[in-house]
């Protein structure tokens, strides 16, 4: 595919010589600065200045005047010049010998500086050493020679010789690498060992072997089948050759093309994919060449300059073709001279968001997904090309000059609603994606907003999510949207989200009441938790009501499931809620359990109203026929519990009610909490001879005290089981030995052999009776452990008690008080337990030792 | 397109020309297949390998390219020999044209045998016998120590369904650049994402198995 790379500008029109006759060709071409130099066929180098200039309109053209010429003499043709511009120099190839001009007189260098036999020459651009006032060059004899000399203003001093196995009709060098094109193939020489490295076969005789180097160690070679080989100096390939034409007469490069030039046409070919971009028709080209990044060109007769179209010219004719991979390899390896790096980037973003827009027309969503995000487009570009999807109070207008011509995606769609709905997808995924990010960075309404509505319209269950957790969207055309979309759910979280808790009740109970259908609304329980963590109690009060008639069990979790840092209000003060929930029966138990048991709040009132409500239910069951033998159960098990657990509730009104019904096991409890154990024991026995539920009566009513009373509780219920007023006491024997011989019941043996009748055989008790005499002995023994030990801790106690008072205190007229500093008179003295001596009446307090202020305790005392 | 970076490696694919090599590179590199032009010189792909850039060069087999096929032979550390299982001259030419051309490339270049177009040949039709490619191969190799690769460098192949495509590359770059467990897991996680031979290497990998023994 093609593109303007270059454009031609005529340089010299005419080139205007001494005998202007028809036969005067040009041969050779060097620009160098604002010198121009030509070699014709007739043996004459002529000189020009050359001006470049720009005008309003961008256009480039040139202004040339001649400035002279030389007659070489020997009628030749100068078939090579070269300009060395720090020696004042040119180099000249005529009739095989190299010579050398001034660059401004064009008189020649007396000195005896030439070269003969030379077939070409050409010069190290990268040599070895770098000696400013000496250039290096490289020359091909007509023998099997290659030479290398350094050149200075007046001298050809010869470096070294080059042996060949052909003599070389071509050569290039860079650093201490020759190539030569030979008669049958290119080789590369190294020029510091000699070595001479076979490259590939080329005929030479009937194709012109031509070597270009190009860049550091690298060289393009016109090779066999009209290829445009590179080699490195090393002597193998980084890049596949260029397809060009046969018969090329010279190349040029400026990056990043190559120009090749056959007798008819100029083709320009791109080094980034090797392709033909351009091809200019030239006939008779004489000379091609790029001479500090400008490529000139010449035919027989005149010179012209090969000028690059800008790049954003071309990469904006690219773009237009829809060429996007070429204009974005062409942006990257942009000549960025006289652009700074952001001036660049900045740049190259706009071609890639361009790139990336014609990538999404043709729906290749994937490189325009990644053109957009390498880019950092604005992400309302993107939007804006979807209709609606943008905020309705967003201002956004796109960038002038556009990124693109597409008004919307509707254009692009055609009305194919499957393409509608692909295009959307992508612009879903690209808004999740940068979701969050660096790139969504000051457009986060815009992002939620738009993903909001392509959420409602596909119904995707993203939605929820979006609206509810940090969200840009606003409420302004999101509500619309919503409720045109019919998702009402998500329009009562954003609004919640927003604080407008009325509004989204509002909504959200219109969606029971009407019964409109959304699926994504979970139902009246999602109502219930949004009430119950609701901390504006007015707004629950409101309508807890409303949930409570719906749904009494469900609706009072409003008031039972409240976060623990709920404030407390008057509105929702346990008292108040409990007159409130006086219509709803079952709604005020799981309430008043609520209190009871979760909150754990101690007022008899509460207690007290729990205790009669379940007592009221059994009563209520129990009335009732054909009632189910479990729910009874349940309903007594509650009521049980809850007697059992609480100590808080009015026991006598509770009783008075029970006894009136034949309900033992709750009277036992009642009794028990009255402390009337006797009477509750007598009950378990007599009338529910539940033994077990007795046994276990005596152990949870003595929890917590001492063993004392536990004890005592089990002697009743013995008491109780061997009553020889009770007229059926046959049947209580077995339980009673039952109990004795329990490993969990405690007694007091004497009081219970005291009350065991006489008539009962050792047998039956022996089971007790070596348990009691065996923890008798136990305790015997224990008790005696433990005198001994007394024993031995006295004895330690006397011996250290000997130990301190062993020592001897020597008294006499020397010793004196520790205290008054005067002997002593008396046989009477004190001593402390540190050895301090002072007299009795010094010893002001025998706990502290007068002198060191040490403390002793009361245990040892002084003498 | 260019070598910007240096190369860790370089492959070259070599055969008779229409024998299928650059839609073997492009099934390996592209996931595709696709026509392709006769080559005109040569091209070039570049592939990562862990942390490491293979330079991948497909030739022309045209004979009027010999001498530049083997230029770019050059400095090659593994060499693809690439030839099409319906045509037994161009297994023949593996020997007597491609291999002298080898003279250029690395000493210890890996030479890997290749057999295209499988999907074209049935065990009836089918001239050239596991046993002969698996005999050439291990000729080809005589010049250095494959003992440490499971098996002979030798693979049939289809650029069409895709079958045995990627394990060659796997072989070779593994042969040439080893890498470990971890990198080769993440790896072929990068390739199985352009490539779809999810089932195909799968039911291959089984084969491989029997081959080595
Ligand atoms: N059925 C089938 N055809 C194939 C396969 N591989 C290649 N072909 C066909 O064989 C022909 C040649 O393929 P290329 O890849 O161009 O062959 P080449 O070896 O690169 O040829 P040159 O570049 O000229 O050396 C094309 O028509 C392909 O479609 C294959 O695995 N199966
Ligand atoms: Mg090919």
């Amino acid at each position: 595919m093609s593109i303007k790379a270059f454009e031609l500008v005529p340089a010299i029109e005419r080139v205007k010589l001494m005998s202007d006759k028809a036969k005067t060709q040009i041969e050779c071409l060097d620009v160098c600065g604002k010198n121009v130099y030509i070699g014709t066929n007739d043996c004459f180098v002529v000189h020009y200045s050359i001006e470049e200039e720009t005008n309003s309109s961008g256009r480039v053209s040139f202004k040339t005047e001649k400035q002279g010429h030389k007659f070489l003499t020997v009628k030749k043709p100068v078939v090579q010049i070269k300009t060395a511009s720090a020696l004042n120099r040119i180099m000249v190839l005529c009739d095989n010998t190299l010579t050398l001009l001034n660059m401004l007189d064009l008189e020649p260098i007396m000195t005896g500086a030439k070269v003969k036999g030379v077939s070409c020459f050409c010069i190290n651009e990268n040599p070895i050493r770098t000696n400013p006032f000496s250039v290096e060059i490289c020359v091909a004899l007509k023998k099997k020679t290659v030479q290398l000399y350094t050149v200075t203003e007046d001298r050809l001093m010869h470096l070294r010789d080059l042996h060949i196995p052909d003599p070389a009709v071509a050569v290039g060098i860079d650093g201490i690498h020759v190539c030569a094109g030979l008669a049958t193939s290119y080789n590369m020489i190294n020029s510091e060992t000699g070595q001479d490295q076979f490259l590939f076969p080329f005929d030479a005789e009937n194709n012109k072997p031509i070597i270009k180097r190009i860049s550091k160690e690298e060289f393009l070679l016109s090779g066999p089948s009209a290829l445009g080989m590179f080699v490195s100096s090393a002597g193998n390939s980084k890049r596949p050759p260029i397809s060009w034409s046969e018969n090329l007469l010279s190349i040029g490069y400026v990056h990043p093309y190559i120009v090749a030039m056959n007798d008819e046409f100029i083709t320009v070919h791109s080094i980034l994919d090797m392709q033909q971009k351009q091809a200019i028709p030239f006939q008779g080209g004489a000379a091609l060449d790029n001479f500090d990044g400008r490529l000139f060109v010449a035919s027989g007769r005149e010179v012209y300059a090969l000028v690059p179209v800008p790049f954003e010219k071309q990469i904006q004719a690219l773009l237009a073709d829809k060429r996007v991979t070429e204009a974005l390899d062409l942006a990257k390896n942009a000549n960025r001279t006289g652009m700074t790096r952001d001036k660049f980037l900045k740049m190259y973003r706009r071609i890639q968001q361009q790139a990336g827009f014609i990538q999404f027309a043709q729906k290749e969503f994937e490189q325009a997904r990644t053109l957009f995000l390498e880019s950092e487009i604005d992400v309302r570009e993107l939007i804006s090309v979807y209709p609606h999807l943008l905020p309705s109070n967003c201002n956004f207008t796109r960038s002038v000059p556009a990124l693109h011509e597409i008004a919307d995606v509707t254009q692009l769609v055609k009305g194919d609603n499957s393409l509608l709905a692909d295009f959307k997808y992508f612009l879903r995924t690209y808004l999740e994606e940068i979701r969050g990010t660096k790139a969504a960075y000051g457009f986060k309404q815009e992002i939620d907003v738009a993903l909001l509505k392509v959420y409602a319209e596909t119904n995707s269950p993203e939605l929820q999510t979006l609206v509810a957790v940090d969200t840009g969207c606003d409420l302004h055309d999101c509500v619309e949207w919503l409720t045109k979309y019919g998702r009402f759910h998500a329009l009562a979280l954003l609004y919640k989200y927003h604080g407008e808790n009325d509004k989204a009740l509002g909504v959200w109970t219109k969606l029971v009441d009407d019964g409109v259908k959304d699926e994504a609304f979970p139902g009246l329980i999602f109502i219930v938790e949004v009430l119950a963590n609701l901390s504006d109690h007015e707004l629950v009060w409101k309508y807890i009501d409303w949930v409570l008639e719906k749904d009494e069990e469900m609706g009072v979790k409003v008031l039972t499931e409240r976060p623990a840092n709920d404030p407390p209000s008057e509105r929702l003060r346990p008292d108040a809620v409990i007159d409130y929930l006086h219509r709803f029966p079952s709604a005020v138990i799981t309430y008043l359990e609520y209190l009871v048991f979760q909150r754990k709040l101690e007022k008899e009132t509460y207690h007290t109203h729990l205790a009669v409500l379940y007592l009221d239910n059994v009563l209520r069951l129990m009335k009732k026929d054909n009632v189910k033998k479990e729910e009874l159960d349940s309903a007594r098990s509650k009521l049980r519990h809850m007697l059992q657990m609480s100590s808080l509730y009015r026991v006598q009104l509770i009783l008075g009610k029970a006894k009136e019904t034949d309900m033992h096991a709750e009277c036992a409890i009642l009794y028990g909490k009255l402390e009337e154990h006797d009477k509750a024991l007598r009950i378990l026995v007599h009338k529910l001879k539940d033994f077990g539920g007795a046994e276990n009566y005596c152990l949870v009513n003595s929890e917590g005290k001492d063993p004392a009373y536990r004890k005592r509780l089990f002697h009743i219920l013995l008491s109780v089981y061997l009553d020889p007023s009770y007229e059926r006491r046959d049947t209580l024997i077995t339980p009673a030995v039952t109990l004795l011989n329990s490993s969990v019941a405690e007694f007091d043996t004497i009081k219970v052999l005291q009350l065991l009748p006489d008539n009962w055989s050792v047998g039956l008790l022996s089971q007790f009776l070596t348990r009691a005499v065996r923890s008798s002995m136990h305790n015997s023994r224990m008790t005696r452990i433990e005198r001994m030990m007394s024993r031995v801790e006295n004895l330690r106690c006397k011996e250290q008690c000997i130990e301190l008072q062993r020592d001897p205190v020597v008294v006499n007229e020397e010793r004196l008080c520790a205290v008054c500093k005067r002997a002593f008179n008396d046989p009477t003295f004190v001593r402390y337990p540190n050895g301090v001596v002072t007299h009795v009446h010094c010893a002001k307090n025998k706990f502290i030792c007068p002198v060191t202020g040490r403390l002793f305790s009361s245990g040892s005392g002084a003498s | 397109m260019s070598t910007k970076q240096k190369a860790d490696l370089k492959v070259i694919i070599m055969g008779d020309f229409n024998v299928g090599k650059t839609s073997l590179i492009c099934r390996y590199i592209e996931g595709k297949f696709k026509q392709q032009e006769p080559t005109i010189g040569a091209a070039f792909f570049l592939k990562q390998w862990g942390p490491y850039n293979v330079a991948v060069w497909d030739t022309a087999g045209d004979e009027k390219y010999a001498g530049l096929s083997q230029f770019y032979c050059r400095s090659a550390g593994a060499a693809i020999l690439a030839f099409d299982m319906n045509d037994p001259k161009t297994f023949e030419s593996l020997w007597a044209r491609f291999t002298p051309m080898l003279g250029a490339a690395n000493e210890n270049c890996l030479r890997v045998v290749v057999g295209t177009k499988m999907d074209t040949v049935t065990p009836e039709t089918r001239e050239i016998t596991v046993e002969d490619g698996k005999r050439l191969a291990r000729e080809f190799n005589e010049h250095i120590d494959i003992s440490k690769t499971p098996f002979e460098p030798y693979f049939e192949t289809s650029s069409k369904d895709g079958r045995g495509v990627q394990d060659v590359f796997d072989y070779i770059f593994q042969y040439c650049l080893p890498l470990s467990d971890d990198q080769r897991k993440s790896q072929s996680k990068v390739s199985r994402s352009t490539i779809d031979l999810m089932d195909d290497s799968c039911v291959h990998k089984n084969q491989k198995g029997k081959c080595g023994c």
